[in-house]
């Protein structure tokens, strides 16, 4: 893996700067019975192909960021700070 | 300029490499092969093949004909007993026949069999030995450019130039001796390239990395770069090379032909006779025999007879036999007769390299007319240029005669009587005949032998040479020392403000993480470990005792959602946590297993002060600024951890310490536990948190870590009537341990939830919503996995951390921490057990020292179980 990540602040950088953070994923509800929070806090959809994922800038800005990652070529499509962009 | 070849001295022109210089002192054997010590001169002179790998400063196996000469380098063979010119083991290539191709699947079909003989063979076959030397210092460096060439032959440096006159930043990466390539050895290429080498010296945004080689092409078009010998204070540098556009510029090398004794010394590449001759002006030998087709085999005649080597004949392979003499070649047998010589030219087909296409994700395709294997649709930012490309390549295939002493791979001793057996044995998939024989496995990585094992794979199934393919071009080739992929030997480590009073006191140093922490102090005495403890344990019990804390993670949190984030993230609530007011805080995943622990102060109205453990700090950041980033809270975190110092003052003359350093009221009254005052003590503004980790009555004390080596001091100094003493990481362990107080990652897992760790006090599941309420809630009901629980050893003896529980014969848990206490007079400790076994008073047995002693369960502190003396 040496794939580059546009960081939102710092541009290109070595993914070897990042700390990965996982798939995006909503959060049960604070009602949802237990079973969806194990799923939640276990369960991945590792998509082979186009997923949002949560990247931290560690060795950068140190920044939370998303990023839209092709599983299978790494490329990166875009990123963004969750507060840049009104969903 | 002199260097030591074992106990010669060898003398060396400007511009020689370590093999020249040896071949011109008359040195012939160069090296012993890998598994019959047949003894191998120079052959490619390029740095392709595996004849000229020595140990030169104690590095071994390095390629001697590209290694630059400098003054007072030690040169040694390796694999050889006692030398080059007479080896041992040689013998061994007498008893071939007992080691026919896959002759270790073979004959070591069970493991004892193979660990029997595995030390002698170890012994005989191989490369060179890795010997502990003297400190070689090996560096990381990142670089990136528009336009890497890798080659700085003459089609690599057009396109270096071509690249900067279009303004782009280049790099030139040229792994030989000199730049140029073969126009600096060959005549046919015109005149030396002189002017257009110095072009690129020239050109300011060309940088040049010469004496150094790119072993990898990876993913983003980052380039894995070995620079040799940088700079005098490295013998090595690794570049993390990115480029923009990849440029394989690499050449074309020439290959070895296959026929009898083709590995006798003076049997050498065409190119390497004529680089010996034009770059070090050394002449191979006398009389040379010429082998190749007539065209080309007529240029490097031509040549070399002006070079002043005397041409005995041109034979066509076709027409070869063998090679005849014992260790040196002394002549050619053809089927016309045999031709007396002292050097045989080998004109061999020339292999493209390009390598690196394919490891970029391109094809490799075999072209018939050219006689070469070529890249075919290479990615848009790697391109082949010259001879790489395949252009101006035309190979006819020589025979490839089966016989036991005509060697395909040189690295590892596979003739190509061996590569037909395996084919015949089923191996007869390129891939499969790789891996069973190891040809292409070796040093030389596939670069002389590949081209001939497809030839003799193909002619023996039947296929033709495209139909059976290649072999898979895979990263580091060349190989890398593992020196250099290590990198420099760098540990960050952090000191505390108050580090050099520690010294000052005498101190064993305790390494946690980057941090150095005082472990316990000395006086500059000889003592033990348990009387120094105890009599720190002593002074904190009925004295007082001063603790560097100041490694705790240290968080400044404001903002007017604060309140909301610490409520989110810790199981306790915080909100409504009044000003002057210290919690202490649990933090836990969302399935409610425990993350980390610290301790919520609440300064002012929009002011907490947090502190995590020493270890988890980065995480604990980390994973706030997540959660303010995903809710988009008005929050904002700051670290202080290394702006300010922290010191825990802690025992029952703990006030009257403090007390001659300050105005503010501490008596309990006005500054209760759990109670924090912002104070001045001795001048310097400071933070106070009245908590209790080690049982007593105590203040944690933050200052800026610019006054907290003044502020230790000063109260070690008012503390000094009272008996006050520093005390260290051990005596906190065994004082923590007596009031049962868990340690996140000691005493808990990355399975415990708070309610296992006997910790349900510190969970509020009334919060409205809590990381990890749900599982949580979930587990408050289900308690039937494993408690975390006290014990008193009833007899004598301490357990060691990590001691078996034992119930009926079985495990049935584990100690986590155990000490002797004092205050019990007895071991005690914390440990996992089920949960029917975690009540007061039950009994269960440890395994002590191969010993199982009975222990009392108790699910209360072991000191001062009620609290009083903390409160005090």
């Amino acid at each position: 893996m040496s794939f580059l990540i546009p960081c939102p602040n710092c541009g290109n950088r070595s993914v070897y700067e990042f700390r990965f953070g996982g798939e995006v994923q909503a959060p049960p509800t604070s009602a949802a019975p237990p079973g969806d929070w194990q799923k939640h806090r276990f369960n991945r959809v590792n998509a082979a192909g186009v997923q949002a994922e949560w990247w931290f800038h560690r060795s950068g800005c140190r920044q939370w960021m998303q990023a839209v990652r092709n599983t299978v070529s790494n490329e990166v499509l875009e990123s963004f700070l969750p507060g840049d962009k009104q969903e | 300029m002199k260097f030591r070849f074992h106990d010669k001295t060898i003398e060396a022109q400007p511009g020689d490499t370590v093999a020249a210089a040896l071949y011109r002192s008359g040195q012939r054997i160069f090296s012993r092969s890998f598994k019959y010590h047949r003894p191998r001169g120079l052959l490619c002179v390029s740095g392709k093949c595996p004849n000229c790998l020595m140990n030169v400063d104690g590095i071994p196996n390095v390629r001697t004909c590209i290694t630059p000469v400098h003054e007072g380098l030690r040169v040694k063979a390796q694999n050889a007993y006692p030398s080059l010119e007479t080896d041992f083991l040689s013998v061994t290539q007498r008893f071939d026949w007992l080691m026919p191709v896959g002759w270790y699947y073979k004959t070591f079909t069970r493991p004892a069999m193979w660990h029997a003989v595995e030390p002698a063979i170890r012994k005989v076959a191989g490369l060179g030995e890795i010997l502990p030397s003297g400190p070689r210092e090996y560096e990381h460096a990142w670089m990136h450019a528009h336009t890497v060439v890798i080659g700085g032959g003459w089609a690599g440096m057009q396109a270096a130039l071509a690249a900067a006159e279009r303004g782009e930043q280049v790099v030139l990466i040229d792994d030989q001796v000199a730049l140029g390539g073969q126009a600096c050895y060959r005549k046919r290429m015109g005149p030396r390239p002189d002017a257009i080498i110095a072009r690129i010296r020239a050109a300011a945004n060309i940088r040049l990395l010469q004496n150094s080689y790119c072993f990898g092409l990876y993913e983003g078009n980052l380039l894995g770069v070995l620079q040799r010998a940088p700079h005098p204070g490295a013998s090595e540098r690794l570049i993390h090379l990115r480029a923009q556009q990849t440029v394989v510029a690499s050449g074309a090398y020439e290959a070895p032909i296959v026929f009898p004794n083709n590995d006798l010394v003076g049997v050498m590449l065409s190119t390497g006779v004529l680089r010996l001759l034009h770059l070090h002006r050394v002449q191979a030998g006398k009389r040379a025999v010429v082998v190749g087709k007539s065209l080309q085999a007529g240029e490097v005649a031509e040549e070399l007879r002006d070079g002043g080597i005397e041409i005995v004949a041109i034979v066509d392979p076709d027409t070869i036999l063998k090679a005849t003499g014992s260790s040196t070649v002394n002549g050619i047998q053809t089927r016309t007769g045999h031709f007396s010589c002292d050097l045989v030219v080998i004109c061999g087909p020339r292999i493209p390299d390009n390598g690196f296409v394919a490891q970029a994700g391109g094809r490799i395709e075999w072209s018939e007319p050219q006689g070469a294997f070529l890249p075919t649709l290479p990615p848009s930012n790697v391109s082949a240029v010259g001879d790489a490309s395949g252009e101006a390549v035309a190979n006819t295939i020589a025979p490839l005669p089966t016989s036991k002493r005509a060697f395909v791979c040189l690295c590892s001793d596979v003739t190509s009587a061996d590569l037909c057996d395996a084919v015949a044995e089923g191996f007869n998939h390129i891939e499969t005949l790789k891996r069973y024989t190891t040809a292409t496995m070796g040093p030389c990585q596939g670069r002389m032998c590949q081209l001939s094992a497809i030839g003799v794979c193909a002619r023996e199934t039947g296929r033709s040479i495209g139909e059976t393919g290649m072999t898979t071009s895979r990263p580091p080739n060349p190989g890398v020392s593992l020196g250099a992929l290590a990198g420099p030997k760098h540990h960050p480590l952090r000191r505390t403000p108050m580090h050099y009073a520690h010294q000052d006191l005498g101190v064993v140093w305790l390494d946690m993480g980057d941090w150095q922490r005082p472990r316990y102090y000395t006086d500059h005495l000889a003592a033990s470990e348990e009387e120094r403890v105890l009599l720190e344990y002593r002074a904190v019990r009925e004295a007082a005792g001063l603790i560097d804390v100041s490694t705790l993670g240290k968080l400044d949190v404001r903002g007017a959602d604060s309140g909301k984030l610490l409520d989110k993230v810790y199981t306790h609530r915080f909100s409504d946590l009044p000003p002057g007011r210290v919690r202490y805080a649990l933090m836990c995943d969302e399935g409610g297993i425990i993350l980390d622990d610290g301790t919520v102060s609440r300064i002012s109205e929009d002011r907490y002060f947090v502190t995590t453990t020493s270890g988890n700090l980065d995480f604990v950041q980390q994973w706030l600024e997540w959660q303010i980033c995903a809710t988009g809270w008005d929050v904002h975190i700051t670290n202080v951890t290394a702006g300010y110092g922290a010191m825990n003052l802690a025992g029952p003359k703990s006030r009257d310490t403090l007390r001659k350093l300050t105005e503010c009221d501490l008596s309990s009254g006005s500054f209760p536990y759990m109670a924090c005052r912002e104070a001045k003590i001795k001048g310097i503004p400071a933070i106070l948190l009245r908590i209790g980790f080690v049982g007593e009555t105590g203040w944690e004390i933050h200052c800026p870590a610019e006054s907290a080596e003044g502020l230790w001091r000063a109260i070690l100094g008012a503390g000094h009537e009272f008996g006050v003493r520093p005390f260290g990481v051990a005596t906190q362990r065994l004082l923590r341990l007596e009031k049962r107080h868990v340690i996140v990652g000691v005493d808990t897992d990355a399975l415990t939830n708070p309610y296992e760790a006997d910790m349900a006090w510190a969970v509020k599941l009334d919060k409205k919503e809590f990381i990890g309420k749900t599982l949580l809630a979930h587990a408050a009901k289900d308690r039937s996995r494993e408690r975390l629980v006290g014990f008193v050893l009833q007899s004598p003896g301490v357990p060691e951390d990590g001691a078996a529980v034992v119930v009926d014969g079985q495990p049935a848990g584990r100690v986590t921490s155990a000490r002797y206490s004092p205050a019990q007079l007895a071991a005690v400790g914390l440990a996992w057990v089920k949960t029917s076994l975690a009540q007061d008073g039950v009994f269960i047995d440890l395994r002590v020292n191969g010993e199982l002693l009975k222990a009392k369960v108790t699910m209360k502190p072991f000191y001062d179980p009620e609290g009083v003396r903390l409160r005090q």
